[in-house]
């Protein structure tokens, strides 16, 4: 018992008064952390030190609680931080980690809802620039942690018979995530690297983007939208015939010519997009 | 020589992104690294790939902040059984983790929350380390925290709850010497009293940093060089322990990979010479 709390109250009485985006009175008055204990008890539980009162002490927590949040997500974020600017995007990491507090024993996955949290956001300039943004840096961060997986080599390619191609399968790494994006944060994402900054028009643009990585490091490709649907498809599991003729079958932008294909297909495998070709 | 014949492994020093192009490039005199053992859960990338080369040259040891020992929310067994991996995957001398509780209500704050000193808190802690080692199979070493408030209930002082704790549980102990500062500054005890009153035969690592000095309080930030009365208590317990594998920390504003090397030699000089002129005068 602490100052007639079990245990198991203290510890829901203390993570209720230090998650509290407010003051220190007003977290120890909330009404989640006063259903544990009355704030008027809370010299009960906490001794004062030789300079700081109860309610003092446990702001020390407090305050590092916000601290650490923002930090763990400006690492994974680092672009939309630029963008919004450093006092936009801490209002915006305690109001995030209010809804979506980290439930993992490492903070990796803390921003994995950041970019359908930004959609629904209000007042935020560019808010649906924000959540393309966030959802691009996301899966940076998730190909950067994807496991490794081997490569398809090109004498692996080429024991592959020509008529075996129309039903094969090609199997993507583990790191690989095609991405649509409906502003241009893949470019404002290569702004931010450089040193000018020289940012690109927050305005409608489509952009069609495959994140992957390579021996350790991260790349983006940006793509023709037809390369991207070619792509997906077999991303998706589509044998390499299905999704020809699929593309074949679009219109306008999104249909390929045919003299792209084997350049395509050639590019990607010399990417190490892919890690190998099952045979139907 | 603790009480398991755990090996000193001389002086080590945080394995840190900021290091590794360095690390493995220039292969620098460093005995042994601690690993935090959550930036290597749960990834595939990079990190892993440098660890395994580490751990291939350089004894290692797993440090974790996510155990969450103190809590009253069920153990993850999920979070241990790829702690175990990892563990085995790295050839890891021990695992350790901090006396305290990171969340509640299955939430992790992400921070080292304090425990009070009861017999109800020890019994709690102490049942959950038997089920931990029993999972982990390997030798398990338990941190003394830095504390920013006490608890009116505490009925005894951390280093005996520390020294109960260890006995009844059987598991090693890592004594930070700055968090025994920090917290005798922010708590008003006697830090002498605390290090002398720890069983000097469960100790099986310690731990030097920097910390910031907030005038009212001081914070346990890793982001500085030791101050003297640190090391003054790291020699006053090495005195009582022997040589016992010893880790310089630093994780905030991390300065190049020379100086915490020459932090690391710091403190390898340090205890060989006060432990060494102490058994010279043994000796005698």
């Amino acid at each position: 018992m602490t100052g007639a709390l079990p245990l198991d109250r203290l510890q829901r009485w203390m993570q209720a008064v230090i998650v509290h985006p407010g003051t220190i009175e007003e977290a120890a008055a909330g009404p989640a952390a006063a259903s544990e204990l009355p704030a008027e008890q809370v010299g009960q539980v906490i001794r004062p030190s030789a300079h700081l009162q109860p309610l003092e002490r446990l702001e020390i927590y407090q305050a590092m609680y916000p601290l650490r949040m923002e930090e763990a997500l400006a690492s994974d974020f680092p672009a939309l931080k630029h963008f919004l600017g450093d006092d936009a995007f801490f209002r915006l990491a305690l109001d995030y980690v209010q809804v979506h507090p980290s439930r993992s024993f490492t903070l990796s996955p803390l921003g994995q809802h950041l970019a359908d949290f930004l959609a629904g956001y209000r007042g935020l300039r560019q808010r649906a620039f924000c959540s393309d943004l966030a959802r691009l840096e996301r899966t940076v961060a998730e190909v950067f942690d994807a496991p490794e997986t081997d490569v398809l080599e090109e004498e692996a390619i080429a024991r592959v018979p020509a008529e075996a191609w129309e039903g094969a399968r090609l199997v993507p790494i583990a790191a690989l995530r095609p991405l649509r994006l409906r502003y241009p944060a893949s470019a404002y994402l290569d702004s931010t690297h450089d040193e000018a900054h020289r940012h690109p028009r927050i305005v409608r643009t489509d952009e069609w983007v495959v994140v992957y990585r390579r021996r350790f490091t991260v790349f983006r490709q940006d793509l023709a939208k037809a390369a991207f649907l070619l792509l997906e498809d077999l991303v998706a599991g589509r044998t390499v015939g299905q999704a020809v003729a699929a593309a074949l079958k679009r219109r306008g932008q999104s249909r390929p010519r045919a003299e792209d294909l084997f350049p395509w297909f050639r590019r990607w495998a010399a990417s190490g997009l892919f890690s190998s070709v099952q045979l139907g | 020589m603790n009480r398991w014949n755990l090996p000193d492994l001389g002086v080590g020093i945080g394995l840190r992104t900021t290091h590794f192009g360095e690390i493995l490039g220039q292969r620098p005199p460093v005995d042994w690294f601690e690993v935090l053992s959550e930036n290597f859960l749960r990834t595939g990338g990079r990190p892993l790939h440098v660890l395994d080369q580490v751990a291939e040259r350089y004894p290692v040891v797993l440090h974790g902040v996510s155990l969450s020992i103190g809590s009253t929310a069920p153990l993850d067994f999920a979070y241990l059984g790829e702690l175990k991996a990892l563990a085995a995957r790295t050839r890891a001398h021990w695992v350790s983790d901090h006396l305290c509780w990171t969340g509640v209500l299955g939430r992790n704050t992400h921070d080292l929350l304090p425990m009070p000193y009861t017999e109800d808190a020890l019994r709690h802690v102490v049942g959950r380390l038997r089920q931990v080692q029993d999972f982990l199979e390997r030798p398990f070493v338990l941190e003394n925290p830095s504390s920013y408030v006490e608890f009116a209930d505490s009925t005894m002082p951390e280093w005996e709850f520390l020294a109960r704790m260890s006995e009844e549980a059987d598991c090693g102990l890592l004594l930070d010497v700055n968090n025994v500062y920090v917290s005798s500054f922010n708590h008003g005890f006697d830090p002498h009293v605390y290090v002398d009153a720890i069983p000097a035969d469960r100790v099986v690592q310690y731990h030097l940093a920097g910390h910031t000095h907030k005038g009212t309080h001081i914070i346990d930030t890793h982001s500085d060089h030791a101050v003297p009365e640190v090391w003054e208590l790291y020699a006053r317990s090495c005195r009582r322990t022997g040589n016992v594998s010893t880790l310089y920390e630093w994780d905030d504003n991390i300065p190049a990979l020379a100086v915490v090397l020459a932090e690391a030699g710091k403190a390898r000089a340090f205890r060989d010479e006060r432990v060494g002129t102490e058994l010279t005068a043994s000796a005698r």
